[in-house]
């Protein structure tokens, strides 16, 4: 079967978000020692806990080696020569409303089809958005304030609440947790701060758009979020970047702390520049995800669309300590071109009556390599523990690869795990069908691969399931030959 | 010379008699592979949940004398009454042939010693045993063996060697029966096992590892299984070793065009056993079936690595694994299905799925896919649970006892194994074998 030709000129579409916004950045020469550490901790005022933080951590990072062990292959990454901090300037007089903000910025996001102050109005979502590495608008913060919700970004939250920072950064994801957490501890630049106190239900979905902008920056996100005893908080998370030659580091960690009977919901669509048809300039996306179920009946949810960056090594966990804690996660994952991911999760179950599904969607186009790599570890003390996890690939073009590595480690009698896994093609079968009824080929196929996705896409709130149907559209309708 | 005492495997090796130039450069070859290679870690990736630890404790030394001290009478408590078939004996990885009977055998057919071959005519068996990794096993260039294999290639000294030529066909099954009769000390045998069907050869092979005794021994095996396109093997493997033993197994499958396998693999004995069951298909249309039942008791411990690669277009795999655990016991299942580029239209179903009866058992499993072809249709699937309550209380509620309602809802769950054996005395003595273990296992 050949392609149409209409078909093609999809498949080789250009990064539809792929521009640099023209703003003066303030940003550190390329390398990283002791003086950098301090400096960026100095440059962002914070007290004296979080500098020797951040140094233990650096110092514990010298003594660690790169991991190996995932199926991507990329050239070395030389660490001295990537710059470690950027922040937009004017960072003393930071906006207090989206009038103060810097015009190019908020062109930059609408090109990107957020709109903020439109989004303001519609969707009722508050946006910490971050420009490259420090947060430069917050809205909706009085709002949340008046429901007790503490949303802003973690350089604030170290100096208005070093308590909270005190007592919960570094607790679920540790400096010694990996490379690429060490390094995150030792140099982040900015994230977010969440905190629902006990019994609130936060009143809106709170959301960060993330972007990397300034050349040859490495963005180290930090995000945190702990919600108390009989709390809900759903957060959303976006990325989309520039077009880049070089290519950008990117080493977030995120730590989600949920109490008693509280539930977090967190959902990302990564729409990160995934370099060009060679596979030159795209991002790589190294990151650390973990939530601890601390309480009892809590509940952490991950749902992730996960269709840019070069390189993705992903794995959003949960470790479901509490008596009968929930642990989900919901990912659809594409690679085309060269792209390569590496993702999955982990749920470990410590408590009685955990439970956890996971549902794994994989679309594997062109060149793209896709791994699966999960862990299910069901342990000793975990009476009645249920895990379900399906994952399923899709194969495009006869040069992809999709792997699937599951371990899965039972400890417990009592336990039940189920896994399912399938590999497969879009079937001449289907889509002669939908031919047959009048359907183009990119039709088709966009309409097979949303229905392949839509377990996935059924988690995510109503916005972001708009624009994933739109992004996998964009990614893969007609990648099929 | 690399020392090779410095991995814990030196007592394994000795220097073996000089057959042929190749075959020396060979386990030269291999003796340094096991040098460079060192004590496999957790950190490998297939050893990540194995740990060598107790087979390092002890001492093992190669058997280096021929058993003759035993009598067919011994057998008795050993055979399968009633089973009609061509019967080999190895005592402690040597050929024993007063205790074997191999009868009448059909024209085109050939049973050897790979000893006795090595002596006379050890040209015959070159083309098998001198050959690179790669023929062994798709997908790796110019890699060492892996560990035990190396040791087998440096160590073996017999085992038996099966040539069927092309349309040779044998009625009854061949039955080779490893032996291990205990010695004043730990004791290795590494057999070696060539099985090489001709052209739309056909043939059964019944392979049972038993022991006289409890003693401390270590099996090393490895079979070199080649089939010719259209052959039909089946391969019925019942590892009963001694519950002190070692028991290692590497099976490399060979399939032509249009040939068909189908195994069977029971594991009931051995305090600790790893069997690597590695194939390939190297011509279109191939079938090949793994099936397996494992019963890991209290402080046993056994471990299967399937790796099977479909190397060409338009073939089928199948493999299914179902465990039963209880007391102490653990195993380990590392499944990984290969599909290579190009190997388009492939089939592979591979399935998992285990039992645990006590709080103090544990099973770690990871069925792996790796597909590199967009035509193919691949699934696994796993499960970890228990009896189901309801069950047991229908059982319980008709007036059977509890300890016997759990065997019967054991023996169902592994039936669908042991169903697969071909012949009805062999399921038995299998069925026996499960219920009588399960009876003494502490359930509860």
């Amino acid at each position: 079967m050949t392609s149409a030709p209409a078909v093609d000129d999809i498949v080789r579409s250009e990064y539809e978000h792929g521009f640099t916004t023209e703003i003066a950045s303030e940003t550190f020469p390329p390398g990283l020692d002791d003086g950098v550490v301090r400096a960026i901790s100095r440059r962002k005022g914070e007290p004296e806990f979080m500098t020797e933080w951040r140094l233990k951590a650096y110092r514990h990072w010298l003594t660690m080696t790169e991991p190996n062990w995932a199926a991507v292959a990329y050239p070395k990454i030389d660490f001295q020569s990537i710059s470690y901090f950027s922040a937009p300037k004017r960072p003393e007089d930071m906006p207090k409303s989206l009038d103060e903000i810097d015009p190019v910025l908020l062109e930059t996001y609408q090109k990107l089809g957020i709109p903020l102050e439109e989004q303001k109005a519609l969707a009722g979502i508050a946006v910490d958005a971050v420009f490259d590495s420090v947060s430069v608008a917050t809205t909706f913060r009085k709002s949340l304030a008046e429901a007790g919700v503490i949303f802003c970004s973690i350089s604030e939250a170290v100096h208005d609440y070093p308590d909270l920072i005190k007592q919960y950064l570094g607790s679920v994801v540790p400096h010694t947790d990996n490379y690429y957490a060490g390094l995150n501890a030792a140099v982040f630049s900015d994230g977010t701060f969440v905190y629902v106190p006990k019994g609130v239900r936060c009143p809106m979905e709170l959301s960060t758009y993330f972007r990397i902008n300034a050349r040859n920056t490495g963005q180290f996100e930090r995000t945190l979020i702990v919600a108390e005893a009989g709390s809900y908080v759903s957060y959303l998370e976006g990325c989309t970047a520039p077009q880049r030659d070089e290519n950008q580091l990117h080493a977030a960690v995120v730590e989600l702390i949920v109490m008693e009977d509280a539930e977090i919901k967190y959902s990302t669509v990564q729409n990160w520049y995934p370099g060009d048809a060679q596979g030159k300039g795209g991002i790589y996306n190294f990151v650390t995800k973990r939530g601890d179920c601390r309480g009892a009946r809590s509940k952490i949810s991950w749902t992730q669309v996960e269709t840019g960056s070069a390189i993705t090594w992903k794995y959003p966990s949960c470790l479901l300590r509490g008596e009968g804690s929930v642990g989900e996660f919901y990912s659809v994952a594409v690679t085309k071109g060269r792209q390569q991911a590496d993702t999955g999760t982990k749920m470990i179950h410590i408590g009685k009556d955990t439970r956890s599904t996971i549902v794994s969607k994989g679309i594997s186009a062109n060149q793209g390599r896709q791994t699966y790599r999960g862990l299910v570890r069901i342990g000793q003390r975990a009476d009645g523990a249920r895990n379900h996890t399906q994952c399923d690939s899709l194969l495009i073009g006869d040069c992809c690869t999709a792997n699937t590595v599951p371990y899965i480690e039972v400890r417990n009698p009592s336990a039940n795990m189920e896994h399912e896994a399938t590999t497969s093609k879009i079937s001449d079968d289907q889509l002669f069908y939908c031919r047959s009824r009048g359907l183009t080929a990119e039709d088709a196929v966009s309409m097979i691969v949303n229905g392949f996705c839509k377990e996935v896409f059924n988690e995510l709130p109503m916005e972001f399931a708009v624009e994933a149907q739109k992004l996998l559209s964009i990614s893969l309708e007609g990648a099929v030959g | 010379m690399t020392d090779l005492t410095a991995n814990g495997f030196g007592s394994w090796l000795v220097d073996s008699v000089s057959h042929a130039d190749w075959l020396d450069d060979q386990r030269r070859l291999s003796r340094a592979q096991i040098g460079e290679q060192g004590i496999p870690t957790s950190k490998q990736e297939d050893w990540r949940y194995t740990s060598l630890k107790g087979l390092l404790e002890q001492c093992f030394t190669p058997v280096d004398e021929t058993i003759t001290a035993l009598a067919p009478d011994d057998l008795e408590d050993i055979l399968i009454p009633g089973l009609d078939s061509h019967r080999i004996v190895l005592v402690n990885g040597r050929y024993a042939p007063d205790l074997s009977m191999p009868g009448e055998i059909p024209k085109g057919v050939r049973f050897d010693s790979l000893r006795t071959l090595l002596d006379t005519d050890p040209d015959a068996v070159r083309d098998h045993l001198n050959r690179p990794l790669s023929a062994l096993r798709a997908g790796v260039e110019d890699e060492p063996q892996p560990l035990f294999l190396a040791l087998n290639t440096a160590g073996f000294d017999d085992g038996l060697v099966v040539r069927l030529e092309r349309a040779a066909m044998l009625e009854r099954p061949i039955e080779l029966i490893h032996l291990s009769v205990g010695m004043d000390e730990p004791r290795v045998a590494q057999p070696r096992h060539l099985i090489i069907l001709g052209e739309g050869a056909q043939a059964i092979l019944i392979e049972r590892y038993v022991s006289l005794g409890d003693s401390i021994y270590c099996t090393n095996a490895v079979l070199d299984i080649s089939l010719g396109c259209d052959a039909i093997l089946r391969h019925e493997r019942i590892q009963m070793e001694s519950a002190n033993a070692f028991h290692l197994t590497g099976l490399y499958l060979n399939q032509d065009a249009g040939s068909h396998y189908q195994g069977v693999n029971i594991g009931l004995g051995a305090r600790w056993s790893r069997t690597d069951l590695v194939t390939d298909f190297r011509g279109e249309h191939a079938r090949c079936e793994l099936q397996g039942l494992y019963l890991a008791g209290d402080r046993q411990f056994m471990d299967y690595h399937l790796d099977v690669t479909h190397s060409v277009p338009r073939c089928t795999s199948r493999e299914n694994f179902k465990g039963i655990l209880y007391g102490r016991g653990r195993a380990v299942f590392d499944g990984n299905v290969v599909v290579a580029r190009h190997a388009q239209k492939s089939d592979a179903a591979m399935s998992n799925r285990n039992l645990m009866l006590s709080e103090s058992a544990e099973v770690d499993t990871k069925p792996q896919l790796d597909i590199h072809a967009d035509d193919v249709k691949c699934s696994h699937g796993t499960t970890v649970g228990q009896l189901e309550p309801e069950m047991l209380f229908y059982l319980r509620s008709r007036g059977i006892s509890a300890a016997l309602a759990r065997r019967m809802l054991c023996l169902g769950f592994a039936g669908e194994i042991i169903q697969t054996l071909s012949s009805e005395l062999l399921r038995e003595h299998v069925s026996g074998q499960v219920g009588q273990r399960l009876e003494s296992a502490p359930l509860d």
